[in-house]
């Protein structure tokens, strides 16, 4: 676009000259801070093709002979792949289990508006102010008595916790479907279960999607949970192996970008699919409450 | 006056039919309170009683009932203060400034330019990736030696290095630089989506009415973005208050343990060597911390709101 011309004719303008210039300035200062803040990812990507030497010679700069040692040597020596898989079993298995009992629970709290019914939403209120930190001795305790340390299942079962907030997302925007729908179908002689798959679920399909990308982006990333309770290398989940990267390859920055980055591209590509369910969503969320 | 035994069999019929579909209502509840009761409720009651013994996490039956002497102990470690202090130092100084950044560049975000899209893109893209990642990525920028990214820079410019991760203050200030840096662009795109609900002939009548541009976003905007700041806030208070990753990624806790949160100790101090009751009294007092923060919070939410409206 023509930025350079417009700024030297400030003396007379028309609005739409003023409009055009403005429009001109915020392109170039917002398109300059979104670089800056994206040059860690840039030095992520970038120190990937290099080896150790070059990278502490010359950070920034792209690299002289690029070179894919990194990368082979990442999936020839670390278990990347096991991670992946591990991850996702975890991630989907998770997800699926805690929007299934967030929507399920949604869904009997609409059905039936009661005293009986109210009290349970209090009660459920209160894992809000709950802080995760005071749950952790005694979930551990939990967890070992059952031999469900260091497996992929604990983490499942710990995860599911997360219910009462998908839960909280759903109701709200559950309340603000028509409900002579759901009566219509009762009268039917539908059964509740059969009203909830074959009408309420396909009608909640926006909060749905938003909440299973919401889960799915919290889950994967979530590092406090295996780093406490997954002790074998072929149980790690991605961001765990990683970190445990870290330790191994201080000295070696290069290998450790190109592991980060091996992480985060299928965060990104999921990402670069879901992005428009990601916000809209909450906000028909809360909104509604 | 009717009849009193058709109204009873009436009453019986509705009361019989009200508990048949508060029992079906409850068989849809039945999960989520069984997940909410084995990992949420049972727990939090177990850290309030191991709390008040010295549990050391072998057989529960030979500890003993210790009164407030855990209570007492967390006040007098030091490390386990620094960790309570710099967790709600972390959740304020995070949740104001991200505010602070995030509302004004939705607005920016909202205006139409060349390469928006790309911008938006960009600032919600740093907030995908796992906060460990980043923390560990952040740790080579911020490195206090001469190898460090910003640190050859200002030394091949001619300054001094900086201590970034290697003293008190700076250590701080880095974790939560990043913690702004990476999280401004999510919160930015939830305002984003509440200002495209403002009704634009708002701003023209205000522009008709020669209203200045900070008048129509002190008057219109601000306003309108009350509901908004709440669930924004509310996210940035709990999700501050459970941070762990970043600072144990960046900095392990360190240097000292000038950036040790309350998640960290526990995990030490708890799981790690076995100090049950310390580790639950720490929980405790934390759980009281996040009641006083979200309840003020809620207040003020609902101040603002009723004064504004």
């Amino acid at each position: 676009m023509s930025k350079a011309s417009k700024s030297k004719t400030s003396g007379r303008m028309s609005m739409g000259q003023r409009k055009r210039l403005h429009a001109g300035i915020l392109s170039v200062v917002m398109i300059a801070l979104a670089l800056i803040c994206a040059i860690p990812l840039y030095i992520v990507i970038v120190n990937t093709f290099k080896n150790s030497a070059d990278m502490s010679l010359d950070p920034f700069g792209l690299p002289k002979a690029p070179t894919f040692e990194n990368y082979v040597y990442a999936f020839e020596n670390l278990p990347i792949i096991q991670a992946t898989v591990n991850t996702i079993i975890v991630t989907v298995v998770s997800v699926a289990l805690m929007v299934l009992i967030g929507s399920l629970a949604a869904y009997g709290m609409v059905q039936k508006k009661s005293r009986f019914t109210a009290a349970i939403g209090s009660f459920l209120l209160l894992s809000f102010v709950l802080p995760g930190q005071v749950l952790l001795i005694p979930q551990y305790k939990m967890e070992s008595s059952l031999g469900l340390v260091d497996s992929l299942l604990g983490l499942v079962v710990l995860y599911t916790g997360a219910s009462t907030f998908c839960y909280f997302l759903i109701v709200n925007y559950m309340r603000g479907l028509p409900q002579e729908l759901f009566e219509a179908a009762r009268l039917d002689g539908a059964s509740s279960l059969r009203i909830f798959w074959q009408i309420v679920l396909p009608l909640c399909r926006p909060i749905l999607a938003t909440v299973i990308v919401f889960e799915t982006m919290w889950t994967w990333n979530d590092f406090m949970t295996p780093n406490i309770y997954i002790s074998s290398v072929e149980k790690q989940t991605l961001v765990l192996q990683v970190f445990n990267a870290m330790g191994q390859f201080t000295t070696n920055w290069p290998l450790f970008m190109t592991i980060t980055f091996i992480a985060l591209v299928p965060v990104f590509v999921f990402f670069i699919f879901c992005q428009k369910w990601i916000v809209s969503g909450l906000v028909a969320g809360s909104v509604k409450g | 006056m009717s009849d009193p035994s058709t109204e009873t069999v009436h009453g019986n019929a509705r009361r019989r039919r009200n508990l048949a579909e508060n029992l079906t209502s409850l068989g849809f509840l039945a999960p989520i309170l069984l997940v909410y009761v084995v990992i949420m409720l049972v727990p939090f009651a177990q850290s309030i009683v191991y709390s008040f013994t010295d549990y050391g996490g072998y057989d529960f039956a030979t500890a003993k009932f210790v009164g407030l002497d855990n209570y007492v102990q967390i006040f007098h470690d030091p490390t386990l203060l620094n960790g309570l202090g710099f967790t709600l130092m972390y959740t304020i100084l995070t949740t104001v400034l991200i505010t602070a950044i995030a509302l004004p560049l939705a607005v920016v975000l909202n205006k139409k330019f060349f390469g928006r899209d790309f911008v938006r893109s960009v600032f919600f893209f740093l907030s995908v990736p796992s906060m460990v990642v980043l923390g560990l990525v952040w740790q080579y920028i911020f490195s206090p030696m001469k190898t460090g990214a910003v640190n050859m820079i200002l030394d091949k410019l001619g300054f001094d290095t900086v201590p970034f991760l290697s003293q008190p203050g700076w250590a701080k200030f880095c974790v939560i630089f990043i913690a702004v840096w990476a999280q401004i662009g999510w919160h930015a795109t939830l305002y984003l989506a509440y200002l495209q609900a403002v009704p634009a002939d708002l701003y023209e009548q205000a522009q008709v009415d020669g209203a200045s541009t900070w008048q129509q976003f002190t008057n219109i905007t601000l306003p309108q973005m009350v509901p908004a700041m709440g669930v924004s806030v509310f996210m940035l208070l709990t999700g501050g208050l459970k941070v762990y990753d970043l600072p144990f990624a960046l900095t392990s806790g360190g240097p000292g343990s000038s950036t040790y949160t309350v998640t960290q100790s526990i995990i030490v101090t708890g799981i790690g060597s076995g100090r049950y009751g310390i580790g639950s009294a720490l929980g405790v007092v934390f759980f009281i911390c996040c009641v006083v923060l979200v309840a003020l919070q809620q207040v003020a939410t609902n101040a603002i709101e009723k004064r504004l409206s």
